[in-house]
């Protein structure tokens, strides 16, 4: 699963600790997840997109 | 309360336990450290819901829950072994006179050995949690670094 969370950040000018404060995790899994260490669950992932008020597929891509 | 005094807090916890686990041995009375034990986890349990410092998501969750489940899958097999041989030296039956077949040594399964296998088998379940907790942080990235 791939992801544009930090391209996300950027636009929105935010560092991964603003953003797991704002959708309540750890710095830690946001950075497991944007290395693609960690797939996040779904109700996560609807959590991170919302926040940046887009869809879950900008954010989140299926890797075949 | 900050994760750091909940952390000196249950180091106190444990130099308390262990003075008292001296004086029990001291006094020869085992019940004293016992409830001690119990009373000693029920204070650090709730010192711990008490912590506000200490973020739980869903990824250090995944992490203790695999931990928990391989440590498990692990324990078991070891505890049935074991378990396997006391039952064995239990059933064992003579085949003919007892003074070719002489029973096996008793002591191996007197109370105070049974303690000290039971302490090693906790010791190992300990250890074997701690290491999966260690394998399964690694692999979700709690060690990763970033250039933030």
């Amino acid at each position: 699963m791939k992801n544009k969370i930090k391209v996300f950040r950027a636009m929105h000018d935010m560092t991964q600790e603003d953003l797991a404060q704002a959708i309540g995790v750890t710095r830690q899994t946001i950075l497991a997840i944007e290395k693609g260490k960690y797939v996040p669950s779904l109700d996560l992932a609807f959590r991170i997109a919302r926040h940046f008020r887009v869809n879950i597929e900008e954010v989140f891509m299926y890797d075949d | 309360m900050k994760k750091n005094t909940f952390y000196l807090m249950c180091g106190c916890i444990a130099l308390i336990l262990l003075a008292i686990f001296w004086y029990s041995v001291e006094i020869h009375n085992p019940l004293f450290i016992e409830i001690a034990f119990l009373i000693g986890i029920t204070i650090a349990y709730f010192a711990r819901k008490r912590v506000t410092d200490l973020v739980e998501d869903e990824r250090s969750a995944k992490i203790n829950e695999q931990a928990v489940l391989r440590t498990f899958q692990v324990f078991w097999v070891v505890f049935c072994a074991f378990s396997i041989g006391a039952v064995m030296q239990i059933l064992y039956i003579p085949q003919g006179p007892r003074v070719f077949f002489p029973q096996p040594p008793l002591a191996l399964l007197s109370p105070r050995m049974m303690g000290y296998f039971q302490l090693a088998l906790l010791c190992l379940m300990i250890f074997l949690y701690v290491g999966f907790r260690i394998y399964y942080a690694r692999k979700y990235g709690d060690w990763e670094t970033d250039e933030e």
